[in-house]
């Protein structure tokens, strides 16, 4: 007996989503799936990685199961459980085992923040043996050709305790998104927050004056995510310097004299 | 030059009865002026003097002052006001009018209260890079301009009466000398170093040309950041209206013959959102050609010829002052600084290229790296030494950090080309910027330097070689050359620092007293951040999850498993850090005290977090005498004891960094640890007295690392330095170091790195 949790249909992407390519990614992810090989995503927050999953698993035609890393995900989070019900067992598959079985594309989002024996289930996943065994139920999947591994992690984030092990980093095809350039940038924000172009331009521009301050202390500049939540608010009606403010300058830092400074820098150009 | 001030000066001062220290005040008090505004003071000193010479250099001392707030012209006003004050009431009465040059005078730029620049720099600072996207600096000067490495500001301003934002007017100022080097008004672009001043040189007026050219170019600076910071030019409006109408006051000569005038006005009203008044034909269509988006040097020049022709043709003028906003031009100081910048881009070049060489060449010994040759068809330079870029690059786009796309990617080498390395293509990208290409020589250097090496300075050190030390600790040196190791080359002595009784320790305390607290604060909450395990043999709770899931598995007929609890875990962080410090000579003064200061910070936020930890120096002179310096052992406490030793450290000699870092790799391996971690603090390149310097010292030292790598410990390295050195990412990898360039900064950065490192 077998009843799944979650049903592969509502993982399928119908419509396509908005996303514009930013370099090669789309070339080098669809010539990994062909061959097989997992694909690991580097970048920074909101630079548009999981918008890329769900337009490649568009693209591909596959079902899309992404899962959200953190440091309680137990193998059975990921592989499945039994459960109960009625003084039945019944026996759950768990997102990777459902996407192996319909041959979807599996996204483990921020792996680094997995505990490091949570990831070794993916490890013969993720060679060329390309198998998942459900201990449980003694049960080895062979994954079809179908299946992708793809992960994400962001390298910005300097601590040594969320380092990724090598032998899980070398078995990928690694791509990095960085924040797209500005022309790019500001069609994704006109388009994602409905405002004009002109405006987009003015909060990419605004963006790019952060992304330059890590040497002054700011661990990220704002990221595209931040450009469209701006763009929204100001749609809305919100006056432009205190949508930026409350999007932008207080998601980056909460250091008094950086804060300023990125205000000032909205203040110009807004 | 002072010569020529004196002459000056003679015509209304007797000079010669004066004794040195009044002369030399006079002169300081003179020597930062142009020669317009020197020549109006002169002349006003000629009036004061017969009538009260004491009075004469009170006013010498309110002149910085009083031109921030009055213009030029109106400086003889001021001067009679004084007069009458110092005729009627006394010295006295006329000092405080002076004083009070804002209350008393009706200037247009006036302020309650002046901002001084050292309270605003942590806000402008990082305003300025962000807006410029490089590391630029700020200094403090008498007088306004950029010399495109740094921006110059006066130490204070006086903001105008209807601001209530004091920094805005500093903002204003940065951005628009921001805007000379972003439109590049000092022609660096690929051109003769003195092609402006040989341009000024052409006119027979050189002040009136480079008015002329100054006027116009802010004209463009305006238009640019109208249409690029547009909330900054929306903010000024007032301003700019406050000072349009000091122009309609007090320009006399601002009348149809005057163009320049005309010209300022047009630009504030430009500004100001104004209606423009009207030009002539001949001026409007210099505007147009000065303010042409695309334009080269031939169009601006062009421009300033015909402004400059049009402005003599209407004759009787008079120069006005610059406006405030618009700084002043120092071509000279924009040439050293480009001079000296291509001095270092070239040596940086040469070195970090030389380094890559021998992997880039495809020389016989590189096994791992594989060299990519890769032809572009469509070379026309064929030089060798020349840098290639991608296809179809051309002018700036807005964003220069954005750009890396555009960044040369090839160089022709004799035998072909080889791609430029990542960490050199921006570098090579400045420097094309400046002189059009890469100059062949740098290449031709750089490959001598990396083909040359290990001829010259192996001999000498071969000499020595064999001769093993006895005694201490010693530890092998790696010589890239050879690719192999010196045995038994260093010699590590481990000394003991003496605890000092000074201050240095509760001075510390008491300066950071509230960050200390924050920090311990900080530092608490991670230690509190307990864990809950779950699926544990036993616990304080029950495992819900896993009880269901055991109780399923029973029933589907499996063996259940037994880890049925949730256990709250507190020692999570198995954490060991050994802060490893720089001690040589070159932290002498400031860095030496804020690197104590931060092993202050740190040991007392680390007191509440409960890591394990240890600090030791590291100086030494030559391979037998490295020295390491116990500040604290991981064994012993933080104490008296050890907060007198921080106290005591103090800068030595040289930084042979292989040694150190091979000890305190031993040392953190015979500690039991989940995460062991090596914190450099350091101020500079590894260094020693002796061959320990340069490539061989960097190679020995990324061994280093590389041997503390193997070994399971995590190096990160914190960096004091005016700017990010390669070399850095090169020792640590890309996101394992990072650098300091604001020495105030680093005691409260060092605790925060080790946060964000260990959480
Ligand atoms: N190339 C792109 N095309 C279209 N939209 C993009 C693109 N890049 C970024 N975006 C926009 O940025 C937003 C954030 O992107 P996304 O959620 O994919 O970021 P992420 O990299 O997954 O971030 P995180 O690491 O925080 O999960 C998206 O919702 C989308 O609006
Ligand atoms: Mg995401």
């Amino acid at each position: 007996m077998q009843i799944t949790g979650q049903k592969i249909e509502e993982h399928r992407i119908h419509d396509k989503p908005f996303y514009l390519v930013q370099k090669n990614e789309l070339v080098i992810a669809e010539a990994a799936y062909k061959n097989g090989i997992p694909l690991l995503l580097k970048g920074p927050t909101g630079s548009g990685k999981s918008r890329f999953m769900q337009f490649l698993a568009w693209k591909l035609q596959r079902p899309l199961i992404t899962v959200s890393c953190h440091d309680d995900l137990s193998t059975s989070d990921l592989v499945g459980r039994y459960l109960i019900r009625g003084g039945e067992t019944f026996w759950v598959d768990g997102p990777m085992t459902l996407a192996v079985r319909h041959g979807a594309i599996c996204y483990l989002d921020e792996v680094v923040e997995a505990r490091k024996d949570t990831t070794v289930v993916i490890h013969p996943l993720a060679d060329d043996r390309r198998e998942l065994a459900i201990e449980k139920r003694g049960e080895l999947l062979a994954a079809p050709p179908e299946f992708m591994l793809a992960v994400s992690y962001n390298p910005g984030y300097q601590s040594v305790l969320k380092d990724m092990k090598q032998s899980t980093r070398q078995r990928f095809v690694a791509l990095e998104l960085g924040y797209p350039n500005a022309d790019l940038e500001t069609e994704i924000v006109a388009h994602e927050s409905a405002i004009d172009e002109k405006l987009a331009r003015l909060l990419v521009r605004i963006a790019a004056m952060t992304r330059g301050l890590k040497d002054s202390g700011l661990q990220e500049g704002a990221s595209t995510r931040l450009l469209v939540h701006a763009g929204l608010l100001i749609k809305d009606g919100i006056e432009p310097r205190e949508a930026c403010q409350v999007t932008i300058t207080q998601a980056l830092t909460d250091d008094r004299e950086m804060l300023n400074a990125i205000d000032e820098m909205v203040s110009s150009v807004l | 030059m002072k010569n020529g001030l004196t002459e000056r000066l003679r015509q209304v001062i007797p000079v010669d009865r004066l004794n040195d220290w009044e002369r030399d005040e006079i002169f300081d008090h003179l020597a930062d002026y142009e020669p317009l505004v020197e020549k109006t003071v002169i002349e006003q000193l000629g009036i004061l003097w017969p009538i009260s010479s004491p009075l004469c250099f009170d006013f010498l001392g309110h002149l910085t002052k009083g031109l921030t707030c009055l213009s030029i012209e109106q400086l003889p006003d001021w001067v009679k006001g004084i007069l009458d004050i110092y005729e009627a009431h006394g010295l006295r009465a006329a000092r405080e009018y002076m004083d009070d040059v804002e209350a008393h005078y009706l200037c247009t730029i006036r302020g309650k209260k002046g901002l001084s620049l050292d309270e605003i720099i942590p806000r402008l600072l990082p305003y300025l890079r962000g807006l410029s996207g490089q590391s630029l600096e700020i200094q403090k000067a008498p007088s306004l301009y950029t010399d495109t490495r740094s921006v110059f500001l006066p130490r204070e301003i006086i903001a105008p009466a209807r601001s209530n934002d004091n920094f805005y007017l500093y903002k204003l100022l940065v951005s628009f000398l921001w805007a000379e080097i972003e439109l590049d008004i000092y022609c660096q672009q690929q051109t003769a170093p003195e092609v402006l001043e040989d341009f000024f040189l052409s006119f027979e007026d050189q002040e009136l040309a480079a008015s002329c050219y100054h006027l116009l170019q802010t004209v463009r600076r305006a238009e640019f950041l109208k249409s690029y910071l547009p909330g900054l030019m929306r903010d000024g409006q007032p301003l700019f209206r406050l000072l349009l109408k000091d122009v309609d006051l007090s320009d006399s000569s601002a009348g149809p013959g005057n163009e320049l005038a005309t010209v300022r006005q047009w630009l504030l009203c430009c500004c100001a959102d104004d209606p423009l008044p009207d030009l002539s034909d001949e001026t409007a269509a210099i505007l147009h050609q000065a303010s042409a988006e695309k334009i080269s040097y031939e169009d601006i020049f062009g421009a300033t010829t015909r402004f400059y022709a049009r402005v003599r043709l209407t004759g009787d003028f008079k120069l006005p002052a610059p406006l405030f906003f618009q700084g002043k031009l120092r071509p000279a100081e924009a040439r050293m600084a480009r001079l000296s910048r291509r001095e270092e881009q070239k040596q940086q070049f040469i070195k970090a290229l030389a380094a890559v060489i021998p992997h880039l060449s495809g020389a016989p010994e590189t096994e791992t790296e594989q060299t990519e040759k890769i032809q572009i068809p469509s070379i026309n330079e064929s030089e060798s030494g020349a840098i290639l870029s991608p296809m179809g690059q051309d002018g700036k786009n807005e964003q220069s950090t954005e750009e890396k796309q555009n960044d040369p990617r090839y160089i022709c080498l004799d035998d072909g080309q080889i791609k430029v390395p990542k960490e050199l293509r921006h570098l090579a990208r400045e420097i094309e910027n400046d002189l059009g290409k890469v100059p062949s020589f740098y290449i031709a250097s750089a490959s001598r330097m990396a083909g040359g090496r290990g001829k010259t300075p192996a001999t000498s050190i071969q000499e020595e070689e064999g001769k093993a030390l006895q005694g201490g600790l010693l530890y092998d040196e790696w010589d890239f050359r050879r690719r192999g190791f010196r045995k038994n080359w260093c010699m590590l002595i481990e000394k003991r620092i003496i605890a000092t009784k000074g201050t240095f320790v509760t001075t510390t305390m008491e300066k950071y007293r509230g960050q200390i607290l924050q920090l311990k604060r900080q530092f608490e909450m991670m230690r509190s951040q307990q864990r809950l395990v779950r699926r544990q043999q036993d616990g304080d709770d029950i495992d819900l999850d896993a009880l269901t899931e055991a109780y399923a598995d029973l029933r589907a007929g499996l063996v259940p498993s037994e880890d049925l609890f949730v256990r709250r875990q507190r020692d999570e962080r198995d954490i060991a850090a050994l802060f490893l410090v720089d001690m040589s000579s070159s932290t002498e003064g400031w860095v030496g005290t804020a690197l104590k200061e931060s092993l202050v910070l740190l040991s007392e936020a680390l007191q509440s977090l409960g890591d394990r930890y240890a600090i030791y120096g590291f100086s030494g002179m030559r391979r037998s005498q490295s020295e390491l310096f116990h500040v604290k052992t991981f064994t012993e406490p933080y104490s008296e004891e050890i907060r007198g030793r921080i106290g005591a450290i103090s800068p030595m000699d040289y930084t042979r960094m292989g040694p150190p870092i091979r000890h305190c790799t031993k040392v953190l391996r015979d500690i039991d640890a989940r995460v062991r971690l090596l914190l450099i603090l350091t101020d500079g390149k590894p260094e020693d007295y002796d061959d320990y310097k340069g490539e061989y010292a960097i190679e020995d030292t990324r061994h280093a690392l590389t041997e503390a790598k193997a070994g399971g410990i995590h190096s990160f390295c914190i960096s004091i330095d005016k700017e990010a050195q390669d070399y850095l990412g090169y020792l640590f990898g890309d996101i394992n170091y990072t650098f300091i360039n604001d020495v105030k900064k680093l005691p409260l950065r060092v605790p925060e790195i080790y946060r964000t490192l260990t959480s």
